[in-house]
């Protein structure tokens, strides 16, 4: 069973989907120099929901593997 | 004989499409993000749903790039309101005056700053208020409040981020680059020799470089855009400091052409009588081409050639005027309410510190205060209508979604319209609207509580009209009169060769953005000469920096006296010594000597720019004193 584990900042519990949510944000903006050197925006006629699907398939790996 | 029509632009309601797109947008935004609140149980859902309102942009990036700011916003003004509460929470009148003064502060900062920067400083300020202000009676929910509205504003940002993203919003760089384009083609414009009288000339160059300073906050939302955002960013830049260059030179080469020969209006001609002339074309040319370049790195999303940075300009004594303003207007109402000892007056002063922030990043702050009090009572009857003639009791989620799209799209609808009166109303109508309705799970439809929201806005907002015309703003004399004091003081730090921190071009936009706040229609006498002295300075500033730039390549050349020399004559404007040694240099180097003619030409166009520049000024002066 996966169990996961709360934050705590001071007695301030936060709930771990923020924990992922934020973790996720920080390396989708640390892949954007990579994703530019790649031409990311050239390979989708749509890059804006492409980013928007890469961000969820982080995410999603995320709370997968911790 | 043939004829051509032109098809009409499509529109539907006297809207185009876009507009509408727009409106339907941001109400699939607010639906997605009062679902989501409600979903999660959050303690504010109406605030994740005025969240969408207020980042209710139409491009992706502008929208993004607000959120952002917001939420960094909404973690300091949470931080300052704990602090308050801790620090002054026994003491309600020193607690009323320290957050007029934080509030004064935030609005200070946004004075020194521009676009999504100065939005982050009002809303620091205005979220104490939301709260501390509205916890007044109950300082030990503080941190719970301030959680909440994180959490409500969180939801909203994601909201509008993923509707955007899904829906297709349009990017901001193609919008930018036709803009900048448009700016462009007036610039080339501006450069031809067509005879127009000084105050009109100025009024020209003064407008262009008001729309090319204008841009700044645009292009710097371009970065969160998309993985090539910071790149586009970059070209977007250097095309507008370029495009100031471009105004720069074209005055220069104006200025040769009636130097050269007062009666000849022909450049071309002029240009073939004088090697000035020539210098100054080939320098027009040359800065066309870099805005050219600029622009096509912009649109491929490549890196430009010449990266500068945009510095930007604000008059500090304008910031703090405006600053001192907002907190005395801020005490005058929460002394009236003090005085007045209504219950629940606090949710009142929070919407009037509301108003004073959101009024503070707006160009016309009492035209914004006036729009507020127009909508206040517009937005009670639709909130009214929606609430307890449409909903009437009504608990289903669906029910709410399809009863806010009428309103949520109007409002957005105006927005978009190019009238600035009918776009404030609309976008101020969509804000108060949701927080009159204050949707939640279950809503209450109490007509008491509506009541009381709906007269507490009216009354805050018309508390504030009524303190800022007793408190008014500077007036446009004042606020030239200081721009120009910071004009002349860094006039003579370019003298004094001691404002080497930007490249010429860097710091020709910056006085360009100076001019851009210059208060002036241009309409009176008095406002044509105070733009006219300040492009004179702009003018003879640049020369200065450009002359400075090109004799330093002489520096370690066996010429390193002439470049000594002509640096004196440049910091005493010796305009006769300028062209001496530009002769000398040509003397001395031979005629064979590409770097010396080029270092030659400079430094001629610069002692005429300046002799013209001062010409022009005369006059202007004896106008403004």
């Amino acid at each position: 069973m996966h169990s996961f584990s709360e934050l705590v900042v001071g007695d301030v519990f936060v709930a771990p989907f923020v924990v992922y949510a934020v973790a996720a944000l920080a390396i989708f903006f640390a892949l954007r120099p990579i994703l530019r050197l790649c031409g990311f925006d050239k390979l989708f006629s749509n890059p804006a929901v492409a980013q928007l699907s890469l961000y969820v398939a982080i995410l999603g790996l995320l709370t997968v593997a911790f | 004989m043939t004829t051509a029509t032109i098809p009409r632009p499509l529109s539907f309601a006297g809207a185009p499409p876009s507009a509408w797109a727009f409106g339907v947008r941001i109400w699939v935004a607010v639906v997605a993000a009062l679902a989501a609140s409600f979903w999660l149980e959050l303690e504010a859902p109406a605030s994740a749903a005025v969240t969408v309102a207020i980042l209710a942009v139409p491009t992706r990036g502008g929208a993004l790039d607000k959120a952002r700011f917001r939420l960094a916003a909404t973690i300091i003004g949470v931080t300052a309101a704990i602090v308050i509460v801790a620090l002054f929470s026994q003491t309600r009148d020193l607690m009323l005056a320290v957050f007029a003064a934080w509030v004064g502060l935030c609005v200070c900062a946004a004075g020194l700053l521009d676009g999504n920067h100065a939005y982050a400083a009002v809303l620091s300020g205005y979220t104490v208020a939301l709260i501390a202000i509205q916890q007044l009676d109950a300082p030990e929910h503080v941190f719970e409040s301030g959680m909440a509205r994180g959490a409500a504003i969180a939801v909203g940002v994601a909201a509008i981020a993923v509707v955007n993203d899904l829906l297709a919003a349009p990017d901001s760089f193609p919008q930018l680059a036709s803009q900048l384009a448009a700016l462009h083609r007036r610039v080339r414009d501006y450069a031809k020799p067509v005879l127009r009288d000084e105050a009109t000339d100025a009024g020209t160059a003064a407008g262009l470089l008001r729309d090319i300073a204008a841009l700044r906050p645009e292009i710097a939302s371009l970065a969160t855009e998309s993985a090539s955002g910071s790149i586009r960013r970059a070209a977007a830049r250097s095309t507008a400091v370029a495009l100031v260059a471009a105004v720069h030179a074209a005055r220069a080469l104006k200025a040769v052409v009636a130097a050269t020969n007062p009666a000849m209006d022909d450049m071309i001609a002029a240009s073939a009588h004088s090697p000035a002339s020539a210098w100054a074309s080939r320098e027009s040319l040359r800065r066309i081409s870099e805005v050219r370049e600029g622009l096509a790195a912009l649109n491929a999303g490549h890196r430009p050639l010449c990266v500068w940075r945009m510095p930007l300009y604000r008059s500090r004594a304008i910031a703090a005027a405006a600053g001192l303003r907002a907190a005395a207007c801020l005490v005058l109402a929460s002394g009236f309410f003090v005085l007045a000892g209504w219950p629940s007056a606090e949710v009142s002063l929070s919407l009037v510190a509301l108003v004073i922030g959101l009024g503070a990043v707006s160009p016309n702050p009492q035209g914004f205060t006036v729009a507020a009090f127009i909508a206040a009572p517009i937005a009670a009857v639709l909130a009214g209508t929606l609430e307890f003639l449409i909903l009437d009791g009504v608990t289903e989620f669906p029910l709410l979604a399809l009863a806010l799209a009428p309103f949520v799209i109007g409002a957005m609808v105006a927005a978009t319209r190019p009238h600035p009166m009918v776009a404030s109303l609309g976008r101020l109508n969509l804000i108060f609207i949701l927080v009159i309705l204050s949707p939640s799970n279950p809503q209450s439809y109490n007509a008491n509580s509506f009541l009381f929201v709906v007269l507490f806005l009216c009354t805050g907002i018309g508390l504030l009209l009524a303190a800022e015309t007793l408190i008014p703003p500077e007036s446009n004399e004042r606020r030239q009169s200081w721009i120009m004091a910071s004009v002349r003081r860094d006039f003579e730090l370019v003298l004094s060769k001691r404002d080497r921190r930007l490249a010429p071009e860097e710091a020709m936009f910056r006085d360009a953005a100076r001019i851009g706040q210059i208060p002036a229609s241009g309409a009176s006498h008095r406002d044509s000469a105070v733009l006219a002295q300040a492009l004179s300075y702009f003018d003879r500033a640049a020369a200065i920096r450009l002359g400075r730039d090109s004799v330093a390549r002489l520096a370690e050349t066996s010429l390193s006296h002439l470049a000594a020399e002509a640096e004196e004559a440049l910091a005493t404007q010796d305009t006769q010594r300028l062209r001496d040694v530009s002769l000398a240099l040509m003397h001395v180097a031979g005629a064979g000597s590409a770097l010396a003619e080029e270092i030659s030409g400079e430094l001629t166009l610069a002692a005429i720019v300046i002799d013209a520049a001062r010409h022009a000024a005369s006059p202007a002066m004896e106008a403004v004193s």
